[in-house]
């Protein structure tokens, strides 16, 4: 948790503050708070812990407690790429464990880490819904379906790949500005 | 309420459905084709938003004219994307079309739309009897089931409030409010309704108790926190059909005299909160909920509340303490909700399909609702069934239908010609039942004197390839992590079963430790504060007794009966089939386990195998040379793996 | 209004209003428990050692869960009481850093008393122990937390919300992760940690300790 903030993260940080007024005083608030929170920074650095607590007039630990009991809540940036992976009952007869694995392999990270470089991280999720299509995989919103080991690491190259044109097209579009 | 207000009631319920008739009938009568898309998470995630462009696209690219209709989830998830279209031109009857992947999609424009072929080959069936082509109702998925709670599902646009109430929807609310509150509680009574959230509680009990605390302030919440990790039904319900579940909030608000109200649904569900939180802002539009609800007295202000991830605040008392903004511990009843609830406040927490069973109860009756399931446990069970099945999705029978027969003929039995082994009923606090329950009814009281429950509904159904072991360490270890941490032996016992039951599936296992599993489990069950710690050993207490065998051989033997855990089996190469030259086996091993040997057949490297099995897959089915063993040891001795397989990996 | 209850084939006075858990501590009828705080309007619950078996109710129940009525059959010592009695307690002592002889607790300690009145040896042998990694958190200003002496009856954070309106002290996280945390509690000026020191007290073990210096 501490992590310095990015220049984007502080100014993201600033808007949440403002927002954070339009919420009334109200422990009641504090949940649907910390969602908007993480909505805008998608993770809960302890700055922002800080004026949420500020804001309801608890303590911080208080709000430590809390968001640390419900599985929503992250203390650390996600990737740019989050890999979901569905270790719901269906996925998990028909092995999504192994598909864990093997992104956790290929990307050298464990479950609930971020890679160094912030593109990737790795999450378990409990079923998204696509039992028939177990096991399943999400990378930044798409599902994939009967994931095998095997696909594993095509859909990681394919994103690299990806990466790499659209820093070449930002490149040829936006000269003198990298 | 007094017969004044009744008439206004009337009066200005009756112009909202003209309105709703006028606009369905504008639909239905346009002479153009409709083509309905199922777009629930489900048909989502199976690829419906890009059937939908496709459809648009081949439209405009065919010159066509036509009605896209998006609608809810049908219950057919093995099907998705689902699709059907009604061509009244054409000469043939609604047709259902499964799996419509975007090249169906735009083939079925040219052709179905464009030239009148509905291409037979791609057809499921006719959503009607006709002469021309079978219909899905000759399915024993569509006939052997009894859709109360899930009517509207698949049929109604869950974005159009008119789309409901055109269907029907939202009469009982106002049939409902000229009654008497004590009518509207006794109708619910009698009908038998017992709360679907997993205890089975009696419905009419609860408001009744609710209807009886002196105390202005009172809430209604409707539980959508569905925690299981295979369950799904709720959040079908509420992205197919959000508008009967607030009909039923109203009219259950209205009954023991709240005037708050709020669904409480995970946040994990995007499109369920988005879909409930748009049918409330609709229904306030039209004065069917807010203030003076369709010109009566009676206020109801409906708020959704999003859970944060935590599976046991679905227990109602931590559901209670995360909307107040603490942690969601459980607390000890008494004081029940309906005493004491949130803010202190006297509330009744029902789930999402007791609140939709409602309406349709008032509707037509607490004797027609009686006449359906059995005695005790009168209505219809959903489950959302996966696991080894052929069917998988949400199904909705009546109670009192056997296992057998839902699993075999409705869901369609165990693919790909494996035995039945067991089925898991009611998630992770439910339990593993053999073959020998297979008659058993399902229903309330017998599942639970078979040892599973109704609990949230899920069921996994597994074939001879489960490992019981392994299930029971699965579900283990989803409550391990989901405890609260709050009292003594759920936060610690279950974290010792969950170590034991991971030993033994590694072989590791020690003297005693069946005998300790079984005692644990015993003094969790009753020692444990809430439902989450008190079911949490059944699904190793329920294993233990039907599959103790495959417990032995684990124990004992280090030896995986059914070939499913991972550190007690291997693979090989059976050298006698192994087709010399071939490399599909090694080119798919995603970490370069497979070596050739000496005479260019292959072999495994042990050392670095994981065991995901992909070799087994891509080994080509005429030479079939994959050999799965358990224990490990049984893994013949073929060469010695060349060195420099080592060095590529840490 | 006073009541009698027969407790053991005792009969007891005690007043309308009390717990069965308290009425039977007044009368020296001894019940293990380690969670239980007199007037708290809703008990925590949370240690499960309190368990009894009254007339007319299958299961033991936790005593101090229980509003005492007037003739009220009770019995504290049944195989089945002392059955889930003894498991929790060794589930707790498996978790627990047991080295009493450098503990501040020692000889003043609930857990040691319970062990003795249960008969079970300070290190069960059938279960495995496993301790957390944080042996001492040293974070707040005055206190110090020992999590692995912690048996999370929640006293102390109970006691600092009643004394100063909010708590210092907090759960955090969960399940079999949750320990005692004073998150981020570095300026504790306005809360007077100083010299109050009532965590330390309502400590039933030795988990918490005002620090050497202060
Ligand atoms: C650990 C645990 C999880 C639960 N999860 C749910 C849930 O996801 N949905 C639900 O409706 N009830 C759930 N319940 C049951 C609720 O506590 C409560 O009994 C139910 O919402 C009452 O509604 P009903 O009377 O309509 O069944 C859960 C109970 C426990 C102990
Ligand atoms: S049984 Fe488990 S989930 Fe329920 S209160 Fe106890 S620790 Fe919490
Ligand atoms: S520190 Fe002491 S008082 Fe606080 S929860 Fe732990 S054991 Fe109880
Ligand atoms: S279990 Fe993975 S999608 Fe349902
Ligand atoms: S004292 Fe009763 S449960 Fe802790």
């Amino acid at each position: 948790m501490n992590q310095e903030l990015t220049e984007e993260e502080k100014d993201t940080l600033k808007h949440v503050a403002i927002k954070l007024e339009t919420f009334e005083k109200h422990r009641g608030n504090l949940i649907p708070i910390l969602q908007m929170v993480q909505n805008n920074l998608s993770y809960l650095p302890s700055e922002a812990l800080k004026i949420v607590a500020q804001h309801l007039g608890i303590l911080e630990s208080e709000v430590y407690g809390v968001a640390t009991f419900y599985n929503q809540f992250r203390f650390h940036p996600p990737g740019k790429y989050p890999i979901k992976v569905c270790l719901g009952t269906a996925c998990h007869v028909r092995a999504g464990d192994i598909i864990l694995e093997n992104f956790e392999r290929k990307l050298e990270i464990p479950e609930g880490q971020t890679t160094p470089d912030r593109k990737f991280s790795i999450e378990r999720v409990a079923c998204v819904g696509c039992c028939a299509l177990a096991p399943v995989a999400i990378i930044d919103e798409t599902v994939h379906g009967h994931m095998a080991p095997s696909k594993v690491e095509g859909l990681i190259l394919r994103i690299k790949l990806q990466e790499e044109m659209e820093e070449r097209e930002n490149k040829q579009h936006e000269p003198g500005q990298s | 309420m007094s017969p004044d207000n009744h008439k206004n009631i009337d009066l200005k319920f009756n112009t909202i459905r003209k309105e709703a008739e006028k606009r369905r009938a504008a639909f239905r009568d346009a002479p153009v084709p409709k083509i309905h898309i199922g777009m629930a998470t489900c048909g989502i995630a199976s690829g419906a938003l890009e059937t939908k462009k496709a459809f648009e696209e081949a439209l405009v690219e065919n010159n066509i004219e036509a009605r896209i209709h998006t609608v809810g989830c049908f219950g057919h998830c093995y099907a998705e994307p689902v699709v059907i279209i009604d061509h009244p031109d054409s000469g043939f009857p609604p047709i259902f079309y499964h799996e419509v992947t975007p090249g169906k999609a735009k083939m079925l424009v040219k052709l179905f739309l464009g030239d009148g072929d509905p291409r037979f080959e791609h057809i499921y069936g006719a959503t009607e009897e006709n002469e021309l082509i079978p219909s899905v109702t000759d399915f024993s998925r569509f006939n052997q089931e009894k859709r109360i709670v899930m009517e509207k599902c698949g049929r109604i646009d869950p974005e159009d409030i008119y789309d409901y109430i055109a269907a029907g929807g939202y009469s009982t609310l106002v049939r409902a409010l000229k009654l008497d509150p004590e009518e509207v509680i006794k109708e619910v009574e009698h009908s038998g309704l017992r709360g679907r959230g997993g205890a089975g509680f009696p419905t009419g009990r609860k408001w009744k108790l609710a209807k009886s605390v002196i105390e202005q302030d009172k809430i209604v919440i409707c539980n959508a926190d569905e925690g299981d990790p295979g369950a799904y039904m709720d959040r079908t319900i509420l992205e197919s059909n959000p508008h009967q579940v607030l009909e039923g909030m109203a009219i259950c608000a209205y009954a023991v005299g709240a005037q708050q109200a709020m669904v409480y649904v995970r946040s994990e569900y995007p499109l369920a909160v988005k879909l409930v939180t748009n049918a409330i802002q609709q229904a306030e539009k039209l004065g069917i909920l807010g203030k003076g609800i369709l010109d009566s007295t009676f206020d109801l202000k409906i708020d959704v509340f999003q859970g944060s991830g935590a599976f046991v605040c679905g227990e109602e008392t931590a559901l209670i303490r995360s909307i107040e903004g603490y942690r969601g511990m459980p607390r000890h009843r008494p004081p029940y909700p309906v005493q004491k609830g949130l803010w202190d406040k006297p509330t009744v927490i029902n789930n999402v399909k007791t609140l939709a069973s409602v309406p349709p109860i008032l509707n037509h009756g607490a004797t027609w609702y009686r006449g359906i399931g059995t005695q005790n446990s009168p209505g219809t069970a959903i489950f959302s069934i996966v696991g080894n099945v052929v069917h998988a999705g949400l199904v909705e029978i009546p109670m009192g239908v056997s296992l057998r027969t839902l699993i075999f003929d409705i869901c369609g039995g165990i693919p790909n010609n494996k035995k039945f082994k067991a089925v898991q009923i009611g998630g992770p606090s439910g339990g593993c039942l053999n073959e020998d329950f297979l008659d058993t009814p399902i229903d309330f009281d017998s599942l639970t004197k078979a040892g599973a429950m109704m609990g949230s509904g899920g069921m996994v159904v597994m074939d001879e390839d489960t490992c019981m072991v392994e299930v029971a360490r699965y579900f283990l270890d989803f409550t391990q992590k989901e405890s609260c941490g709050k009292c003594t032996f759920c936060r610690i016992g279950t974290y010792h079963l969950l170590k034991i039951l991971r030993r033994l599936t590694k072989g590791e296992g020690l003297e005693g430790d069946l005998e300790l599993l079984e005692t644990l489990s015993q003094d969790i069950q009753t020692g444990s504060l809430c439902g989450l710690g008190k079911t949490a050993p059944n699904p190793v207490l329920t294993s233990l007794k039907y599959f103790r065998n495959e417990y032995e051989a684990h124990a004992k033997e280090k030896r995986c009966p059914a070939l499913m855990c991972r550190a007690l089996t291997a693979f090989y190469f059976d050298l006698e089939l192994c087709a010399r030259g071939c490399d599909a086996c090694a080119t798919c091993c995603p970490v370069d386990a497979v070596f050739t040997t000496s005479n260019r057949k292959k072999g495994v490297d042990q050392e670095l195998c994981v065991k995901c099995g992909e070799c087994l897959v891509a080994c080509p089915p005429e030479y079939d040379a994959v050999r799965k063993v358990s224990p490990p040891h049984l893994v013949p001795y073929i060469e010695k793996p060349p060195e420099k397989n080592k060095k590529d990996h840490k | 209004m006073m009541l009698k209850l027969l407790v053991d084939n005792q009969e007891i006075e005690t007043r309308e209003g009390k717990t069965l858990l308290q009425a039977c501590l007044d009368n020296q009828i001894y019940i293990p428990n380690l969670c239980y705080l007199e007037n708290v309007e809703r008990p925590s619950a949370s240690c499960r050692m309190c368990f009894v078996e009254i007339e007319g109710i299958k299961q033991p129940v936790p005593s101090c869960t229980v509003q005492v009525r007037d003739e009220m059959v009770v019995k504290t010592d049944t195989p089945g009481v002392r059955q889930l009695q003894r498991t929790a307690l060794r589930l707790l002592l498996s978790v627990h850093d047991v080295d009493c002889k450098n503990c501040h607790a020692n000889k003043n300690c609930e857990l040691q008393n319970i062990a003795k009145f249960l008969k079970v040896g300070l290190k069960p042998k059938r279960l495995e122990r496993y301790l957390k990694e944080t042996q001492i958190d040293e974070t707040h200003p005055f206190l110090n937390h020992y999590p692995n002496r912690c048996v999370l009856c929640g006293k102390c954070v109970h006691i600092c919300r009643g004394k100063h309106g909010q708590s210092v002290l907090t759960f955090a996280k969960r399940g079999f992760d949750t320990v005692i945390s004073t998150y981020s509690v570095t300026d504790v000026s306005s809360l007077a940690c100083s010299d109050c020191g009532s965590c330390v007290k309502a400590c039933p073990v030795g988990a918490l300790a005002l620090k050497e210096s202060s």
